[in-house]
């Protein structure tokens, strides 16, 4: 799996959501529980503004100085033993870890979420070369078992019913229980065991590294990203170059945005920070530790008017509110990341020809830009992506292109403009009845197909306020 | 004071009775209105659609249009947003940027300019009924404007105002959105539609015409009962 | 120890934001804003107990409270509570402060088979924490907000002992109260300022392991322990 998912084209996807009531169902009662929890967690802190801008001011420091950082990262993980590898690309990257679990002699992997290893398809790449790998967060187990791909960069199997998780493991593992969250969740448990104890590598991806110490963290619920780290000797830890912060001290905040902003949790039940491999007498955690820092299209982000993109700490919150993504569901953006933040990082990272409609598949609401914890003005950044697809890409389609000419034109001619006021009625004329039109003729086809259309007033404004002007100079 | 109405394109063709409304409650305040004739759109459908290069035309033609206004007064969130973040669009661009500053400070949504500029709360209206108040996404999210519409409506007599559940979503209209993505628009207004019907009222009031247009013509299609009013059509009814 | 592939990476970084490599004399501003020195700044260490107890309530973790002397009772209750009849405890400095070792007696004495980790066993521990009903540690630093318990895992303290077995136990001396993350990540960025070498290993804990994953329900206790109880001693 890489960055792309699917199959079809953009408005075969969109439909293909549209039609899947389940899932439309479970997408929104799962936005108003995480809305509502987002809420709640904002409201109980009282200065959720300040905590934003504080959020928005360490990530754009850090941006701004990431050479610095990921220097002192790495020297730090050096310094306690782990060895660090940058790579430029998905395929360096996959390379290298390749090559350390070939090295190790690595049979199994178990692996905690990363959607930056999605990204980069390093579960392919070790299948490639002979190597098991078992996802252990309960979600992306069942996609894997499924074939399935993350349709949420949180809650990834947010699209997939219990009936159809029963059936999944009933035929890929022989499960005869019942469809109760609870049963199932046990049964994942008792199976992922056995792998965790059995793996020769531990990968994760990571939340936050830290500068100041080299200490890679990691926010989770489930425990697997402990276990993934304490019980194999080697771990690999796969990092975005961007999800690192100065100190200690910024983290604490930045995790504090993180699991209100995405779940309404003060803490989830574990964070947890690895510093390089275990020490002398240690029997827990790897003795040895690699960190691979990934950039995959992301230094080209950085220094553009796109930079604050990378503030992302994928917290999903976006995601949440849009109403887009309520009614079109994850794997419509055919992007492991979707929503907002998908519609603004997938072009960025993957180039417009794959994903040109994705920019559009937005209303500006701005209900995204609102709650991100880290204040990336996503609505504006969807209107750069169309600038660029419309200015520089010369990919808009060309009727757009002749309308907004032809908007252009009639906007800056008084004449035109105030002709239309005037005969707007007699033009709609044919096809009004009742004051509106329930078909309309060219791009209000599309509109009429699910609502009316108001027919142009009766009286014109203009002529009214003439006379309106005359009665009060009268007066 | 006087007060320069900037209708809307929406307004002017769609829904003259807005333009008097917002026309007819400025002067019950004393405000001296004028109309200069040779206004356009904001700029908006092009500008969002990426067309923002020639879109400046639009903005400068605008500019150009209200120099010499004092106040820019008019019925929409939506399009004084617009207005008001034209120095962004210039930005970098000496002559125009300043300009469009000093534009921006002067525009205001017609709620916002009764309450925070004028200090009126209380309108002296009267409108019988039981409404519910969508509050526009630009409106609220870029312009700011939360409190000044619910503050005025609560004082007309009459107005018993029920709380529209999720009323922060958007309706689907989005501009160009409604045709390009007309699919997903279609849903996003239907369950908007879902919504207003819930509260059991018997107007639906907004701030702007565009999502009125649309939460309306679904209405529409379903046979609804309810009436589509924007703000200005209560705040001036006697 | 190697790191590769680093100049040329930085470098193309340091091209991109358009300035030289910056490999020295970067300062951390004053961030404009602190709200999280703000929290519960002025709680006595009893109301962070009450904080600690109300959040406990969310996050399905039973609390309790007694002192040092009410300590040995209330310990061999709870772990009775959980059946525990394996229990697995940190080889922690402040065991014998709090009388454990009389208790981990009485209990062995009652047929309970009851460690301490000992990293002389090497993995015989993991085999041990994974068939545990119970593990136990103490609590570093007790952060009030988020009902979270911190440990600095060392070679007495393994990580697993509070991941593995089926229930979890904290002590938590009421003295390693602070209002939130806030204070204790202070704490270990100050140890970093002063060079000593930190734990390899920081967990903060906040409950029992839980998952939403599936239909949103919330499902407590998946790969970790299923059930968890802090208990607070007035210390």
């Amino acid at each position: 799996m890489s960055i792309r998912i699917g199959k079809g084209s953009f408005d075969s996807r969109v439909q293909k959501g549209i039609d899947n009531d389940f899932m439309l169902n479970s997408v929104a009662s799962a936005q108003t529980r995480f809305r509502d929890g987002r809420m709640n967690a904002a409201e109980e802190l009282g200065n959720w503004e300040d905590w934003r801008s504080l959020g928005e001011e360490i990530r754009t420091h850090t941006l701004q100085h990431l050479d610095y950082y990921l220097q002192q990262l790495s020297d730090n993980v050096a310094k306690r033993g782990g060895h660090v590898f940058f790579a430029e690309t998905a395929e360096d990257a996959n390379a290298y870890i390749q090559e350390v679990v070939k090295r190790k002699n690595g049979k199994k992997v178990v692996k905690s979420k990363s959607m930056v290893t999605e990204e980069i398809g390093l579960n392919k790449a070790l299948q490639d070369i002979g190597t098991e790998v078992v996802e252990t967060d309960l979600g992306e187990w069942i996609l894997q078992l499924d074939g399935d791909a993350p349709s949420h960069i949180v809650t990834p199997a947010l699209h997939l019913n219990r009936d159809q998780i029963r059936a999944t493991f009933a035929e890929k593992r022989g499960y005869d229980k019942s469809n109760t969250p609870e049963e199932l969740a046990l049964f994942a448990r008792e199976q992922l065991r056995k792998d965790f104890l059995s793996a020769d590598i531990g990968i994760t991806g990571c939340n936050f590294a830290v500068a100041e110490s080299g200490a890679v963290t990691f926010v989770t619920n489930e425990g697997n990203a402990r276990l993934s780290t304490s019980l194999p000797d080697t771990q690999i830890t796969v990092m975005g170059m961007e999800r690192i912060v100065p100190t200690w001290q910024e983290l604490d905040v930045l995790v504090s945005l993180l699991t209100r902003a995405a779940v309404g949790q003060k803490l989830t039940s574990y964070v947890t920070a690895i510093t390089g491999t275990r020490l002398a007498g240690e029997i827990d955690g790897p003795e040895e530790f690699h960190l691979v820092i990934v950039d995959n299209g992301r230094s080209k982000i950085l220094g553009t008017e796109f930079q604050s993109a990378l503030h992302c700490i994928r917290c999903a919150a976006c995601i949440n509110v849009c109403p887009v993504y309520r009614h079109i569901g994850g794997h419509a953006y055919g992007s492991i990341y979707p929503g907002p933040i998908g519609a603004v990082l997938t072009p960025l990272l993957d180039g417009y020809e794959e994903h040109k409609e994705l920019p559009y598949a937005s209303t500006l609401c701005a209900a995204c830009t609102d709650v991100c914890p880290v204040k990336i003005p996503l609505h504006e950044q969807l209107i750069r992506h169309r600038q660029i697809i419309v200015e520089r890409q010369q990919m808009a389609p060309t009727t757009e292109k002749l309308a907004m000419t032809g908007f252009v034109k009639w906007s800056t001619s008084p004449a035109a403009y105030a002709f239309s006021t005037k005969i707007a009625r007699t033009a709609f004329k044919p096809w009004t009845k009742d004051e509106k039109l329930s078909k309309g003729p060219g791009p209000l086809k599309e509109w009429t197909a699910m609502r009316d259309f108001p027919a142009p007033s009766k009286q014109s404004f203009r002529s009214w306020f003439k006379e309106h002007r005359k009665g009060e100079e009268s007066k | 004071m006087k007060v320069s109405l900037f209708i809307t394109c929406m307004c002017d063709i769609f829904s003259a009775n807005v333009g008097k409304d917002t026309v007819e409650l400025l002067e019950r305040f004393g405000c001296k209105v004028d109309f200069p004739e040779a206004q356009t759109c904001c700029g908006q459908p092009a500008y969002n659609s990426g067309y923002v290069k020639t879109t400046k035309e639009t903005m400068k033609h605008m500019m150009t249009v209200f120099r010499d206004s004092e106040y820019v007064v008019g019925p929409s969130g939506s399009c004084v947003a617009m207005l008001r973040s034209y120095h962004d669009v210039f930005r970098g661009d000496a002559e125009w940027e300043q300009q469009a500053k000093g534009f921006g400070a002067k525009c205001f949504e017609i709620t916002q300019f009764l309450v925070d500029v004028l200090g009126v709360v209380d309108v002296g209206s009267t409108f019988k009924g039981k409404v519910t108040y969508h509050p526009s996404c630009h409106m609220t999210r870029l312009l700011g404007v939360k409190e000044a519409p619910l503050q005025l409506l609560e004082q007309v007599k009459g107005v018993e105002l029920v709380k529209l559940p999720h009323g922060e979503d958007c309706c689907g209209f989005g501009g160009t959105f409604a045709v390009k993505n007309a699919v997903i628009s279609g849903q996003m207004v239907q369950e908007k539609a879902d919504h207003v019907m819930e509260t059991g009222a018997e107007y639906l009031v907004g701030g702007d015409m565009a999502c009125l247009i649309n939460i309306g013509g679904r209405l529409s299609r379903e046979g609804r009962n309810v009436k589509v009013v924007h703000l200005t059509e209560i705040l001036n009814h006697r | 120890m190697t790191i590769q592939n680093r100049d040329r990476f930085l470098d193309n970084l340091a091209n991109s934001l358009g300035r030289p490599r910056l490999t020295e004399g970067v300062e951390r501003p004053t961030w404009s804003f602190n709200p999280q020195w703000q929290v519960y700044a002025d709680y006595t260490q009893d109301q962070l107990v009450d904080v600690l107890e109300k959040q406990c309530k969310k996050i399905h973790t039973t609390f309790k409270r007694t002192d040092k002397e009410g300590l040995p009772e209330l310990l061999i209750e709870v772990i009775a509570s959980y059946g525990g009849q394996k229990v697995l405890a940190s080889n922690d400095r402040r065991n014998e402060d709090f009388g454990l070792p009389a208790i981990f007696d009485e209990l062995q004495q009652q047929g309970v088979d009851i460690r301490l980790w000992d990293s002389a066993k090497e993995r015989d521990n993991q085999v041990f924490a994974e068939q545990a009903d119970i593990g136990i540690t103490f609590s570093e630093i007790t952060l009030a907000e988020s009902a979270t318990v911190t440990l600095f895992n060392d070679k007495d303290n393994g990580r697993t002992i509070s991941l593995l077995p089926r229930c979890y136990i904290a002590i938590i001396p009421r003295s390693t109260l602070v209002p939130r993350m806030t204070q204790a990540t202070k704490k270990i960025h100050d140890a970093h300022v002063q060079g000593r070498e930190v734990s390899s290993c920081i967990s903060f804990i906040s409950g029992p392991s839980n998952s939403a994953d599936i239909e949103m329900n919330l499902i407590v206790g998946v790969h970790g322990p299923v059930q968890a109880t802090y208990i607070v001693v007035d210390d």
